[in-house]
């Protein structure tokens, strides 16, 4: 790939790499480092046509409702039980998955699931992400009862 | 642009994403035992390890790479992953790691840009 369609694809926000920790995640995290660099007034115009559209923006609560919809339905009133805990981390990806391909957007989805006991041991999550920061976007969801704990991770990349 | 329609060079090799992987864990943590207040450290500096030297590749790639680090105390620890993409130009690969104190589960995605 040449340097000037690399540019092109990527708009102002070049190759710029986003780390964060699952486990301190806060949504305002995500507003914020959406908005990291001045764009000229050619490149604002051309943005303006894709932000304005719900249709193709990766929006963060939408995909967490579905998370947390998706999680509660799957393993909502279960403890932690080892024969069944395969069953449950492969329903609560492919609900979320075929929940997200519905809202029909322009997205590519890739939706991780991590089931653990609670039994006392540290667990520590971290994702990178080399994208196009103007139009892709993740959300991490935490959830847990008194037996397990859950962590949805849902990244979309625009098409 | 042509050059990347070819369908071998297309598609996302995983034993290579698996090598460099397995490097970058080995030599963040390879020696360690678990320890929660260097944990946060190790798994930032094991995606960005992984993330740079994917990148270096220069393939017409987005990359998602995740890492988990569990201490090992007898905990069942599941994982899924699931992807809507497309499977032919599109693949992922994940490393599971461990030593005598702790498990680490490094996931790369690998998604194609048009």
């Amino acid at each position: 790939m040449s340097k000037t369609q690399v540019s092109r694809f990527k708009s102002s926000v070049d190759q710029e790499r986003r780390h964060f920790y699952s486990e301190e995640i806060q949504p305002e995290v995500f507003l914020l480092l959406g908005n990291p660099v001045q764009l000229t007034p050619d490149e604002a115009a051309a943005m303006d046509e894709y932000q304005t559209e719900d249709e193709t923006a990766f929006v963060v609560e939408e995909v967490s409702k579905i998370i947390k919809e998706s999680v509660e339905a799957a393993i909502g009133g279960n403890a932690y039980q080892h024969s069944r805990v395969n069953q449950w981390t492969t329903s609560v990806v492919e609900q979320c998955l075929s929940q997200l391909s519905k809202l029909g957007k322009p997205f590519k989805y890739i939706v991780t699931c991590i089931i653990m006991q609670k039994n006392g041991a540290g667990l520590q999550t971290a994702s990178a992400c080399f994208w196009d920061n103007t139009t892709d976007g993740s959300c991490a969801v935490r959830w847990e009862n008194k037996s397990m704990y859950c962590i949805v991770n849902v990244f979309g990349l625009s098409i | 642009m042509e050059e990347y329609h070819n369908g071998s060079e297309g598609s996302f090799n995983s034993e290579e994403a698996d090598g460099i992987v397995k490097e970058c864990i080995e030599s963040v943590v390879g020696a360690d035992d678990y320890s929660q207040s260097q944990v946060n450290k190790w798994t930032a500096s094991i995606v960005e390890r992984c993330l740079t030297q994917l990148v270096k590749q220069g393939k017409p790639y987005k990359y998602i790479v995740t890492c988990a680090v569990m201490q090992k105390t007898g905990a069942g620890l599941h994982t899924a992953n699931s992807c809507y993409w497309d499977t032919a130009m599109d693949g992922s690969c994940t490393v599971r790691w461990e030593n005598r104190t702790m498990y680490c589960v490094v996931s790369v995605f690998a998604v194609a840009i048009a």
